[in-house]
This record gives C-alpha cells, structure tokens and sequence, in this order.
C-alpha cells in the first residue's frame, strides 16, 4: 500500500539509470514537467565498483528525490554473476544515502519477487522469487529499507511494452518487431500465458506521481488487464498490415498465469488513467515503424 | 423463581436492544449506564441506535424499563446481564477495557446471589479468568445481528450458555429468564467452548460468504449467474436453505473482523493452522473493491470530470453503523471527483471526501450524475423507478451490487447495469 505525503514538486530529482527503456521515458516526462533533474550514468558513477557509493553521496542534496532504475535486466542475464553485480549497485546506493540521507527514494523493482504460486497479484502478495534476477530485487527492496529514514517508495513493475524499448523480451515489444522483419511470431507452446503489459507512458506518468507525492510503501505498477501471449500475438499480427504466421511450439515448461489487482494504485492516484492495451500497441507502432 | 427482575449494564446497541426485548418478553429490567447524559436520552424516549422496532417495543413497554446510572439499583436484581458494544480498531483488535470496567462494577454492585452474565462479544479464556469465588458468572454468547437485534432477541433461535461446570445446573433465576424468550433450546457448555462457538459461527459464516464472493466472481467472467446457482446450492441438505451465499462487499461491521483477527491471533500463539482465514480476510479486502474497479473500467478512466451519485452509507440498510462501510471506503478513493451521496439515517458528513454533496432524496443524489452506485440495500432503494433513474442521471451506468434493483428493468429503461455474480 502506497501512502502519499504531500503533493508538491520535489526539490531535484537525482535519477541513476537514464538512459534505459524506463529511465529515458522518465526523464523526457519530468524535463517537460519543469522538474530539475540530475541524472547519472554509468560513464559518470559505474555503481557496481568499489568506491561507488563515495562518489554518489557527493552528488547528493538533502532536498533531493533518488530514483534508483539501475539494473541489469533480465536479458543481460539472470544468472548468479548479473545478480552479484546488480547487488553492488545497491549496495553503493545504500552506502550513499547512509552518507548523505535525502528527501524521497523511489525504487523501481519488479513482479520478479512475485512467485507463480498466486495468480492474482496484489500489493499484499506474499513475495517468492524464483530466481536470481527476483531474489536480486528483493534483495534491494531490503537493503533500502535497512538504510533510507526518508519516505521510500517500492513500484514493483510487470513487463512494460512501447516504443524504443532496447530489452526485446518475450512479448509486445519483441513480437511487434518480429511480425515487421520476418512475418512471423513464434510463441511458447501455443502462447497459452496471462501476462499484464503496462505501457512505457504509463509507468512514467506512475513514476511522476510517485514522486510529486512523496509516496512511501509499495505498489505494483501494471495496467490490471492481463492477456494471453496468443492473443497478444494475434492482435500485433492483424495491425501488422500484411501476413504475419503466429508460430506455437512444442510447450517446453509448464503453463503459467499473472494477473494483478491494480485498485491499489487506483486508490493511490484516483484520477489516474491506464492506457488501454490496444492504443498503447497502435501508439508504439507508429512511434517505431510510422 | 418465575418472575426474575433482570439488569443490563452499557446501555449500547447491544444492551439497549437486549433489555428492551426483555422488557417486551414481560420483564422488569433495570437498563443501567454510568453516562448520565445517555441515561437523560433514554428516559426522554430518545433511542441511540437505529433497529427496527426498537422504538416502538421501548415505548410500549416503557413501564417496565428503568434506565439508571445508578449503580444501587443492580442490588435489586437477580440476574446482572454485562452487555457493552466492545470497541474493535482497524484490524480486528478488540478494546476490553470498558467491559472490565463494567464487569467489576456489577461484580461489586450486585448482590452475591446474584447471576452476572457476560454477553459482550469476549476472547477465549475471558470468563474464566474473571471468574470471582462465590460468585456466579456466566458468558452467553450474544447473537446480535445489526438491522435484527430487537427480533433475535426477543425470538433467539438458540441460547449458548458457558459455565465453570457444565454439569452443574443453571440458576433458576438465570433459567427463568431465558426460557421467557419463547423457550429456545438451552446449549450449556463449559466457559472456552462457549466463546469459540460464537468465533466458530462468524466463521461459517465467513466462509459462506467467501465462496460466494469466489464463486461469483467467476461466474461474471464466464457468462454464469450466481443467483441461478444460489437455490440448487441452498437445496442440498449439507448446505441448507438458510446459508450465507449472496456475494458482497467484504465483511464489515466490525464484529466478523474481530472474530477473525483473534482467530489468528490464537491461532498464531498456540501454533494451530489459520491459512485458511488469511485467505477469508483477503478475500474480504478484494470484494470490498469491487464497486471502485468496476467505477473505474466503466465510468472514471473514460469521462472527463465524472460525477457520481452513492446511495447508501451505512455498512448494511436497517442500521446506522458505518463501521468499515464498504461505501465510506469507495467515497474515500473518490476524492479528486464530484461526488453526491444519500442516507435515509446516516449523514452526508459522514463521507470521507473533500467535497461531498449532501442530496436531499435519492433522485436529488443521482441528478446530474455520470453514474448511480447503490452500496447499502435500504428496502426503500428498491422502489426507485428505472425510469426516473435514466432521467435523473447525465450518464447510463447503474452499479448495484446487491441487485436492490431488477436488472431486467433497469436494463429495458435503457441504462447499463453492472451487479455482482453476473456480466
């Protein structure tokens, strides 16, 4: 459950993480917004060697909001080493806020942490990570908890899909771009998977609100409607413009399903509006292919 | 002893409603309160709490009511009923302190002979350690349903009675009284039976309850009707006519959440297996949402500025509790919204919202409005003609979970209907 403090613009927002999918959406949003903003990359601050955490707290003001997005993703790896590395990296960011406590830390995790023992996923979720990269988030959550006095805010993040996305996991992103260069969209088994698909605007403009309020405690970030991966592929397949093959294949690994129970971020920003599936798709479309 | 005289001690919802039926069964009761004021109120006929026919039974029979704060009037009684409304916060913990309060008092106000009955709802292992020697106390387990608690008390369906000794007969004084309810079946059990009984109803009840919700939910998602189901279901003698099975918005009121919260609690002390009633509480949180995520995918992500009209603020028609009101929590996630609310008992200012509209009538509420929500199923509610709904409201949504309205009707004006149990 996410409780809002106050609503007003924070000081500066110091976001680690910038030039990834959700960091650039993010700081294109908050630059129009008018809110200062420091961002830092990894040519700046590798956060994943030692020393790193020194280096951070000095570029930190007490007035300031931390967005921590930095992370190997899932498809740099989710093996025990990217795990290992992802880990330094909060730890340095943990040693930093020790150095020098700010405002507001927001910390963008993911629905990793979540198992696939519940198929409903709620903030009251019990959490239960089936591998590294979830155990890594997890891992995160508490090393931040541990340390950040201030309010601290945790978005546990499902798969998000939109244009520019440098990720190209298994789903809108991957299959939109498939079904333009090779006609064909090969699924796990016959694509039959729930999964909830939250557009890029969508997390960005959650983010925003995250930080204009303050918030502390958790939220999960997703639009609330899940999708089979068939139906996904159907849906990018026929607004393709030509013939695309859904491919099936041989089910590998057991059938799994997700859905989640948005209301707590209805309750948390009431006037907040998902972006319906399918204009989220058509928006992507046109901002990667015209 | 034939005609007992009979006190109750916290003048509540649960006393006040207990000594009136007393009272109206042919007792002489002494209704006593250390709350002068309240006591100023009851002598002037003026009632508290909202039940049907409470008025009316304490008005008849106002001769035989004496309402007192003071204590020396409990030594003329034989049986020294201790009934105040036992407070619960947020997660189901209950405040005592009042009933210890109470209890002591009649302990040391009453005469020893006296019988001194517990009838607040109490935890496992209470009655036993307030036990005195030479005294009698006894814990009956009260039954109190709001909107029905002058007609279960008059008419108990069954009375469950904890003692020291569940072999030793029960005071003829105490007996006396309880067979002047129309003769309910008697069930005499030691005192920790008798406090988990109440526990063991609430959660039966609960868990009807959940599986209605479960299953409902279900069938809107496949095309089903939960109510078509509801009367196969109520046939099957394992299951019973008079089941808990019409789906809501999660338990509230406060007395299930209690019942609950000390299940697990002593569940979690003594290290017995409450998996089962995490999941009735979950359960109960997510339908309690039901009427906002179906608000927010029909009417608030797709009109600008919206405007929505709450009928119903008390947690359930026929009371004027409100406490963890499934409407008071939909209002309170409303708040960047315009928002009319109506409450045949309950006052507008008991929304949580920054700017709520206090209607004056029903169609005042809905006048205007995007979209009509019914959260309390007020009998008066059902009257509302479709017709007058589509020409009061701006937009055509109708959102009624209980089905207070006929969804064949509602649907033939011309209005989208949304209930639970079906799509």
């Amino acid at each position: 459950m996410l409780i809002n403090q106050t609503a007003v613009l924070p000081e500066r927002v110091v976001i680690l993480g910038s030039r990834g999918f959700v960091g650039r959406a993010t700081v294109d949003l908050l630059r129009d917004r008018g809110i200062p903003l420091l961002t830092i990359t990894s040519d700046e601050i590798d956060l994943s060697v030692a020393g790193a955490g020194d280096k951070l707290a000095e570029r930190l003001l007490p007035g300031d909001a931390v967005l921590l997005l930095s992370a190997l993703t899932p498809d740099k790896g989710r093996d025990i080493a990217t795990a290992q590395k992802n880990l330094r990296i909060g730890e340095a960011v943990a040693a930093a806020l020790i150095a020098r406590p700010v405002a507001h830390v927001v910390y963008f995790s993911s629905d990793a942490v979540y198992g696939f023992d519940t198929t409903q996923i709620s903030e009251s979720t019990a959490v239960a990570p089936t591998d590294c990269y979830g155990g890594m988030h997890l891992m995160r959550e508490l090393m931040l908890k541990s340390v950040v006095k201030a309010p601290l805010a945790i978005l546990r993040c499902t798969a998000v899909y939109g244009a520019g996305d440098t990720h190209n996991s298994y789903g809108p992103n991957r299959f939109r771009r498939q079904a333009y260069k090779e006609g064909r969209i090969p699924l796990g088994g016959q694509g039959e998977e729930t999964r909830d698909h939250i557009y890029i605007h969508d997390v960005a403009h959650l983010v925003l609100e995250v930080l204009m309020h303050k918030s502390a405690g958790l939220l999960n970030l997703a639009s609330g409607c899940s999708i089979t991966f068939w139906d996904l592929a159907t849906k990018i397949a026929e607004a393709a413009g030509k013939p695309v093959e859904i491919a099936p294949s041989p089910r590998g690994a057991p059938i799994t399903y997700r859905h989640f129970d948005v209301t707590g971020t209805m309750k948390a920003f009431p006037a907040f509006v998902f972006t319906p599936l399918d204009r989220g798709l058509a928006e992507a479309r046109a901002a990667e292919l015209g | 002893m034939l005609d007992p005289k009979v006190a109750f001690v916290g003048m509540t919802h649960l006393g006040l409603n207990s000594a009136v039926a007393g009272a109206g069964r042919g007792f002489s009761m002494v209704c006593f309160d250390t709350d002068v004021a309240l006591i100023e109120r009851l002598n002037a006929g003026i009632m508290p709490v909202v039940e049907p026919d409470l008025d009316a039974l304490a008005a008849k029979h106002r001769d035989r009511l004496t309402f007192t704060a003071d204590p020396a009037y409990l030594r003329t009684c034989d049986v020294v009923y201790v009934a105040p409304d036992v407070a619960t916060d947020d997660q189901g913990g209950s405040d005592l302190s009042v009933l210890d309060r109470l209890l002591s008092l009649a302990f040391d106000c009453a005469r020893d002979d006296a019988v001194i009955v517990v009838l607040s709802q109490v935890p496992p292992g209470y009655s036993r350690a307030h036990q005195r020697p030479g005294r009698h106390l006894i814990y009956q387990v009260e039954t109190l349903i709001f909107g029905q608690a002058v007609a279960r008390a008059l008419n108990p369906e069954r009375t469950i009675i904890g003692v020291a000794s569940p072999n030793d007969p029960l005071p003829a004084a105490y007996k006396a009284y309880l067979d002047g309810h129309g003769n309910p079946p008697l069930l005499t059990m030691r005192y920790e039976s008798a406090e988990l009984a109440k526990i063991s109803i609430n959660c039966c009840l609960v868990a009807s309850v959940s599986v209605a919700n479960t299953l409902a939910e279900l069938c809107a998602k496949i095309g089903a009707d939960w109510s078509e189901i509801v009367p196969a279901l109520k046939l099957d003698r394992r299951i019973g006519p008079y089941s808990y099975l019409t789906p809501g918005l999660g338990i509230s009121g406060g007395n299930l959440e209690r019942d609950l919260a000390t299940l697990v609690r002593f569940a979690d002390e003594r290290g017995t297996h409450a998996g089962v009633v995490r999941a009735w509480i979950d359960n109960s949180r997510y339908a309690k949402d039901w009427a906002l995520r179906t608000l927010h995918q029909v009417v608030l992500d797709l009109v600008k500025q919206p405007c929505i009209a709450v009928l119903g603020l008390a947690y359930k028609q026929d009371t004027h509790s409100t406490k963890n009101s499934p409407s008071l929590a939909l209002i309170g996630s409303l708040g960047p919204f315009d928002v009319a609310v109506y409450d045949p008992v309950v006052p507008a200012t008991a929304a949580p919202h920054p700017q709520v509209r206090a209607a004056s009538s029903e169609l005042d509420c809905m006048r205007g409005a995007d979209a009509l929500v019914i959260m309390t199923s007020w009998g008066q509610f059902k009257t509302l003609a479709p017709a007058a709904i589509k020409a009061a409201l701006r937009g055509d949504v109708v959102i009624d979970p209980h089905r207070v309205l006929d969804p064949a009707a509602v649907r033939a004006a011309g209005l989208r209907y949304f209930t639970l149990g079906t799509s």
